[in-house]
Formats: structure tokens, sequence, C-alpha cells
């Protein structure tokens, strides 16, 4: 049943998510649970937390071994490491592997993203120590079978070969692709057509080799599961898993940081448009006022002024939504929406006047309040299903946020003034220097006399 | 900051769809659910449903109307849906989109969403906040202003929406033809968001009549689940939805098609990258205790990467990028179960049909070995566990469950799904997974106009900054 069928209805934020927590202006002490950190002599950092409200354990380990550890010419080899992982170990083939995952009614999901790699794991209680042994054993005693890493260059080929059917990604290939200049977040994390075909067994097994060490993940354990059980019966095993010394390599954030248009013909019904430019890392102090400033003018969904201008005035587009992805390194800034061709243009030119209002004029205090308070409010979302409590824990202690983080957080927020608005707009927001895609029949949206063309695989900027 | 982008394939987020639909509620202790749901009928004839769960301090407050494509006439597509965003533009008290606003000032979420038998509304808050909801979804329930100049702009959001789902995805598009086509009389034969044609002709009367008709307390029903007392709740409820007047609840009956008597097969041609191929099998629901068979042959055939047909089309045979079956327990008329397949590049669907109608084949003569039939039963309730740890979700589950029916149903799921032997997986089989009684769909790519993939070098011009 395709999207339409089943109860796929139609939603209308493209984002939703369970529950919140209102905190009155000033107070604000977003409930984080209970949250145990050890660390074990290996150097693996543990973080626990016990909810025993259902029979059900999951378990998220983060290796730092995401794409942009990829060699140049090799790009993808993150990717497949990752779910090569259960590719079959060195005691079960996989198809006895996934027999045995099955018959548990367990999940365990590898992938791998810009910065790093997951393994996830989500089992029953009564069959913990099964599930936990599978998890030991895909992490540390993969063979990754020539056989199945040729499948799985194959298979990786053949979606991005599906992917290119959709314009929504096309775009957004082409905007990283031109934004990140080569740099390590510059390419798609499942590879390229050019790249995969270089992939061999060996550069994996290496690749796990160097990365997948105790010293260079993070474990979260949420769910039915004692801090004691975790001490015995996890921690021991967890010790042998051995450390090693991780090659480091450089990160030279290159950008394209001049205006650059970029676009793509095809036989489509509306032009899918990203206008955006080099953003930040997520150390960057003025993530706060940012994520405000985002918030209110496109972040936000309903009530961000992009969407009040773009669909609740003129019905240009059903979606549109901006929002920086910052990195350990420096991420992008994009606004994406799509509408039917003809109105590509107009549509256009609104991000770009709504762009230099949000750098001339402060926001009003009614739009800086109501964003706090969404914001600081909303919070807890993120902790309120066992995956998702998992994936917060492993990303604060990635980013060395502290467990203290969501007190910071509603502090650090509510300190935001109209100034620092302003500010961040006007210091990391470029309209003049953005890069523009358009996926679109151009002939219709009315772009296709583009003057110069140039051709992307040479730039000679 | 980073908005969850849906890297998921097609066939993916069938699986995820799937897995939602066996979601209920169970206690930690062995209680049964319906011990701890608490309904009662107001004057007016709103049903509600109270779910205490004190996990964490919040509430999800929902309000189902049994209205959606299915009440639709077949030139009046899409009437569901657009009137379900016609109710964020506000009452005679507040104005447009001003709903979402008091949400959000108050820390909640909210949303709304329509399929073919209902229209549901939501707002997730903490438990001292959740009043906003309680007075903003009654409003709408009997004060919505329907104006010209609102519905002007949102229709041509609607449209937006269309091309975005459907008219731009070649897979979506073509699943929408194979509904069409396996259904000749009822209504679930149009697509939810409607046909574009449709679109262009509904006016604001139409809104109206049909807000009329179906948003009144006797078509509604409220199931709020989380951190609340039930005798703090109740008289909140009666206080807030109690005025709003008793009417005749709607009819409901619709046409229901007459058995197939024949395969049926359509050919959709358009530019796209890989070949898909659909199958559409005419079934009962969840009123037909065959329906929970289903449920596990849907299991057999593609629950994990051990089931059968992605056992033999992905790994062994590697025809087929992705592969899916689903069953639509939970519809509140006789649908579908489908079994899709994305064609790996330079592969064949008539490939991929040929193995998969071995493997229903094989469902209709070889009993399966107990391992897997309990493999399969394993997997449908770790997957019902696991759903739990959702608190929308534990209400959402209690909702379906009363529109087809009675939420009282929701803990025959397990039992129904352990009774379940090789045997009726072989009789069930041979009564619906049959070649007479499907409708297969093919979608055939053609080739890009411009006659260059995407990975080709794309023209890009240096900009005359504005």
């Amino acid at each position: 049943m395709g999207p339409k069928k089943r109860w796929t209805l139609v939603i209308r934020l493209m984002t939703f998510v369970a529950a919140l927590l209102l905190f009155v202006d000033h107070q604000v002490l977003p409930a984080m649970p209970e949250v145990d950190r050890i660390v074990l002599p290996n150097q693996l950092v543990v973080l626990v937390s016990e909810d025993h409200s259902l029979p059900l354990v999951t378990m998220r380990l983060l290796v730092d071994a995401g794409s942009r550890r990829d060699p140049r010419g090799k790009e993808g080899l993150a990717h497949i490491a990752a779910e090569g992982l259960l590719l079959g170990t060195s005691t079960r083939s996989v198809t006895v592997f996934d027999e045995t995952l099955d018959f548990m009614g367990a999940s365990l999901h590898a992938s791998a993203g810009r910065d790093t790699a997951a393994l996830e794991l989500r089992t029953l209680e009564k069959d913990l120590r099964k599930g936990f042994d599978l998890f030991l054993e895909v992490l540390t005693q993969p063979v990754f079978p020539e056989k199945e890493i040729r499948r799985q260059v194959e298979k990786s080929l053949a979606a991005i070969q599906s992917q290119e059917e959709r314009p929504g990604k096309i775009a957004s290939k082409a905007f990283t692709k031109v934004l990140f200049l080569g740099n390590p977040y510059g390419h798609p994390v499942e590879g390229t057509r050019e790249s995969l075909p270089h992939i061999t067994r060996d550069m994996v097994v290496r690749f796990h080799q160097n990365f997948y060490h105790p010293n260079n993940a993070i474990l979260a354990i949420v769910g039915d599961v004692t801090v004691e059980r975790v001490k015995t019966d996890l921690v021991p095993r967890l010790s042998q898993w051995s450390p090693d010394q991780i090659p480091e390599q450089e990160f030279i954030p290159r950008f394209t940081q001049w205006p650059m248009t970029v676009t793509i013909d095809r036989n489509v019904s509306q032009a899918n448009i990203i206008l955006g430019h080099m953003g930040i890392d997520r150390a960057n102090p003025d993530y706060y006022p940012l994520t405000v400033m985002n918030h209110i003018f496109g972040g936000g969904g309903f009530g961000s002024r992009l969407m009040e201008k773009i669909r609740v005035k003129r019905g240009l587009a059903y979606s549109v939504v901006s929002f920086f992805d910052p990195g350990k390194y420096p991420g992008a800034f994009q606004v994406i929406l799509q509408t039917k061709n003809s109105s590509a243009q107009e549509a256009i030119s609104i991000l770009r006047a709504e762009l230099r209002t949000i750098q001339k004029d402060p926001v009003s205090p009614k739009e800086l309040e109501r964003a706090k308070k969404y914001l600081i409010g909303s919070f807890p979302f993120r902790l309120d299903t066992q995956s998702k409590l998992a994936q917060f824990l492993t990303q604060v202690e990635y980013h060395g946020l502290g467990l203290d983080y969501p007190e910071k957080y509603a502090s650090t927020l509510n300190a935001v003034t109209r100034k620092d608005v302003l500010r961040v707009a006007q210091t990391y927001l470029h309209p003049k220097d953005a890069i523009l895609v358009v996926v679109a029949d151009l002939k219709e949206a009315g772009l296709d006399e583009s003057a110069q063309v140039l051709h992307f695989n040479r730039p000679t900027m | 900051m980073t908005p969850k982008k849906n890297l998921t394939p097609f066939i993916g987020r069938m699986v995820s769809l799937a897995l939602l639909a066996t979601l209920v509620f169970v206690p930690r202790a062995e209680t049964a659910l319906i011990d701890r749901v608490s309904e009662k009928v107001l004057p007016n004839g709103l049903k509600v449903l109270l779910l205490e769960n004190h996990r964490a301090p919040v509430v999800t407050f929902q309000v189902w109307y049994r209205v959606g494509s299915r009440n639709e006439d077949h030139d009046k597509t899409g009437l569901s849906h657009v009137l379900e965003h016609m109710m964020f533009k506000g009452t005679e008290t507040i104005g447009p989109e001003e709903l979402s606003q008091k949400i959000q000032e108050n820390g909640g979420n909210y949303n709304a969403f329509t399929s073919y038998d209902f229209t549901g509304y939501f707002e997730t808050m903490s438990a001292d906040r959740i009043q906003v909801a309680l007075d903003l979804e009654a409003d709408r329930m009997k004060n919505l202003m329907l104006r010209e100049q609102d519905f002007e702009t949102e229709i041509k959001v609607v449209m937006e929406e269309r091309r975005l789902r459907t008219e731009d995805d070649p897979k979506a598009f073509t699943m929408e033809q194979l509904a069409a086509t396996a259904f000749q009389l009822q209504p679930y034969r149009w697509p939810i968001i409607g046909w574009m044609e449709d679109l262009t002709r509904l006016t604001v009367q139409d809104l109206k009549f049909y807000y009329w008709t179906y948003y009144t307390p006797s078509n509604a029903f409220l199931v709020v689940a989380g951190d609340f007392e039930t005798e703090d709740m109740l008289p909140r409820i009666e206080t807030a939805f109690g005025s709003i007047p008793k009417k005749a609840a709607p009819d409901q009956e619709r046409t229901i098609d007459p058995p197939q008597i024949g395969e049926r097969r359509i050919i959709v041609k358009r530019q796209a990258q890989l070949p898909f191929l659909a199958m559409a099998f005419r079934v009962p629901n969840i009123r037909d205790p065959d329906s929970y068979t289903l449920e596990v042959i849907a299991g057999l055939l593609s629950g994990g990467k051990s089931s059968r047909l992605y056992h033999r089309l992905v790994r062994e045979k590697q025809l087929a990028l992705h592969v899916e079956a689903d069953h639509s327990l939970l519809s509140r008329d006789p649908g579908l179960f489908f079994v899709a397949a994305e064609v790996l590049p330079g592969g064949d669907s008539t490939d991929i049909e040929k193995v998969v109608d071995e493997e229903l084949e094989r469902l209709r003569r070889d009993p399966v070995e107990p391992r897997e039939l309990q493999k399969v039963k394993n997997q449908l309730e770790a997957a019902f566990i696991s759903h739990q740890d959702s608190l929308f979700f534990q209400a959402m589950v209690l909702a379906r469950h009363e529109i087809v029916t009675g939420w009282r149903t929701v803990d025959d799921y397990i039992p129904s799904i352990r009774k379940v032997t090789a045997e009726d997986i072989q009789r069930v089989a041979n009564r619906y997974l049959i070649q007479d009684n499907r409708t297969v769909a093919t979608l055939v790519p053609l080739p890009y106009t411009e006659g260059q993939p995407v990975s080709e070098p794309f023209s890009i011009r240096s900009d005359t900054v504005r």
C-alpha cells in the first residue's frame, strides 16, 4: 500500500513526535531521565538509563566512523563497513544470523552517517543475553564475506539509481556536491556510482580495523535493565574489546562561498528548490541563538515566517523548511521547498526577501517569546521513546554537551535576546553568496535560458 | 535543527507502516488492556476513551472523526483531506493558524491525518497544559469558519501536496493506479488525497455540507492517554464538549465490490529509474478471523531478512532491491493484501513475479514448519510490545480498533495470532492468494527525455547577485 493506503494518511506537518512539557518562562528544568555514565578501562563510554515500564531494551553504539572518513575515490566505504557488520560473523553465516535475530523478534540495524556509524539493537528483556551476544559478535567478529560485500555494493548502486527518480534527492545531492567543494562532508554517505565499484573487501576490513574500537565509541543502554546488571553482566565482556590508536586525518572545511545556480531539467510537476550555503559546527557557541533564529525564520513549521509567507498566505507549497545541520565540522544551512514549476521564481524571490528581512530588522518580542516557549517546552519530545533517548544520549556524549544538557539548554535559550537573533542572522546567513539548486521542468519554470553554462565536474573557481 | 529527512525507500515505508498496524498497548502487568481503559458516552453521543499512563508527565489528546475518503462521492474525491486542512483555519473566536500557535506556545505538538476511514487530530502536551487542547478541539468541532479566501489558498497547498506525494513519484503513482483497478465500486478505489481533477472542482459549499454532516459528536470519539486522573479528566471533557448539540449519526454504509472473478493487469509507463511490480489481492478485514492468518502470512513473506521473499528475491537471486508484503488488517471495509517489489537494475519484473508465484504456491501447498511459524509469531508479538514505547501509538491503536470492530477487540490481537495454525495458512492462501483474486500493476520505466542520468554533469551558472 502505497504511501496512501493504510494510515499513511496525509500527515499535515512533516514531523510529528509525541509530547511535551511546557515550562513557564524562566524556570524550566526539562526532565532528563536518570543516567549512569561508566567509563571502561578500554575507554568505552557506557550510558545507562533504566526504564522498566516495558519489557524492552534498546542498545545503541555510536562509532566515530562516518563517511567523512571515506578515503578519496572510495566514497561509500564507511557505509558498506557499517552495513557489512550484519553480513556474517566468525561463528554465524548471514543466513543463520538473520534467522536467529528474527526468531527473537529482535531488530539490529547498522548504518553510517556523515560523522558516525551506529549499531542499534532492540530486544525483549527476556532475550537480552542472546541479543547482547549477537551485538558483540557483529561488532568484534565480523568477517565481511567477499560475496556479501560485493552484493552490498550492488545494492547500494541500485539504491542510488532508484534515488535518481526522486527530484528532492537529486536536488539535495547536487547541493551537497556544489557546497562542500570536495571536503569530507561533500559526498553522499552511500557513495557514488563512480566510487562504489572501487570498494573491495580488504578496504572494508581495514576500515573496520582502523576505526571500530572502544576508545572511538559510545554505548547507550536504555530500558528494562538495571545498572547493576549492566555492570556485572555486560561490562566485563565489553571490557574485552581492545582499544587501539585511531588514525586521524585533517578535516579542511572548504566551501563554495560565492553565488551559484544549479539547474537540472526533469519532467516533473514541481520545482524542487534548495537555497543555502555554509553553516556551522556543533561546537559553535552561537548554536543556541541560531536555533532560535532558524525556528522563527523557517524551522518552526506553522508560525515560521517562511511557512506563513509561502504556504499560508500564498498557497505556493505544502512544505517549506529551513535548517542548519551542524556536525563535528561545519555543515550547511538550507531552505527546501517544492512548488509547481510555474511558481518557482516567485517562491525563490520570497525566500530571498525573507532572508534580507531577518538580517535587517530585529524579530518581534512575540516571535522570540513564542520560539523559546516551543523549543524549551518541546525539548522532552526528544527523549520520549527508548530509541530517541538512546540517540540523544550518544549525541550528547559525542559532542561533549554534558549530562546536564537539558537544563543548560533551557537556560541558554532563555538568555537569547532579539539582538542576539539579529546578530546571528547577520553573521551566519549569506543570501548574497547562496547556492540555488532547482530541479524542475525548466521551461515551465522559466529557467531554461541560463546564460553561462559551466560543467560542474571541473569547477574552475 | 535538522529536520528529519525521509531517506527510507518506498518499500521501507511500507514496512514501518505494517509494523505500526500491530501496535497495541500491553501493560507491564499481564492485565488486559480493556481493563485499563474507561469508556464514557456523553449525552450528545460523543464517546470518550481514557487510558491512564503515568510513565511521563505528558498527555496525548486525540479527536477521531469517522470520516475519510470512503465517505466521499466519486466526483468529490479528496474532500475529507481538504477539510482536515481547513480545520486549522480558525473558528468564530480564533483566527487562521492561531490554533497551531497556541499549541506551540504551550510547548505542545499537534498534527492531523486523513485516511480511508477516518480523520484524526491530536495534541500532545504536558499534563498541566492539556486543557488548551480540550478547548481548541471542542471549539472547532462546532464552530469552524470555512472562509472562501482561506479555501482558495489552501486548495493550492493540497494540490502541491498531491504533486509532491504522487505526481512526481512513479511508485506512488503506480500504487494509486493499482487500487483504482483492484476496486471498481467501493471508495477505496480513489486516493485519499483525491484526484487532481476533483480537487480543481471542490467548493467551500462542498466543505460546509461535509463538515455539517460528519463533524458531529455522534460521529466522533476522543482518545486521551497519559498522565491524568480519570475522575479529573472526564468532567473537564464533559464541560468542554458536552454543550455541542446532538445530531443524528451519518449513514456509514458503503458499497462493497462483488468478488473478483479473474486476474486484472495494468501497466504504467512513465519516466522512472527502475521497474516496479505490485500485486493486490482482495481480502477481508479484521472482522473475519482469516485476517489474522493473513497477518502471519505477510510476516512469513517479508518480515525480516530471513523471510521467504526477502531471502529469495533480495538475498538469493538478487532480483529485487526491496520486497514487501502488507496486509490491511484494520480497514473498515474489506481491503487489499499487497506484495510489491522494486526491480534491480537490469532485472525484469516478470522474473520477480515468477518467484512470488512460486512462493504463494508453496504457501498453498506445503504446511509451514513449526519453527518458522513460531518465528513469525515471535516477531509479531515483539513488535506489539515494542510499539507501546510511544504514548501516541497506544492511543492510536485503540482508535483504529474502535473504528472497525470496537476498541475492546484490541486485546484479541495476540491471542488470535497465537491461534493461527499451519493448516489455517494453507487454507487462507488457497482462498485469497490466488491468481483470480488479484490485480497486478507493473511500472515500465520510460527513458528520460534529456537522455542523461543525473550523475552526468548538470548545468551551473554563475549568479548575478540579487
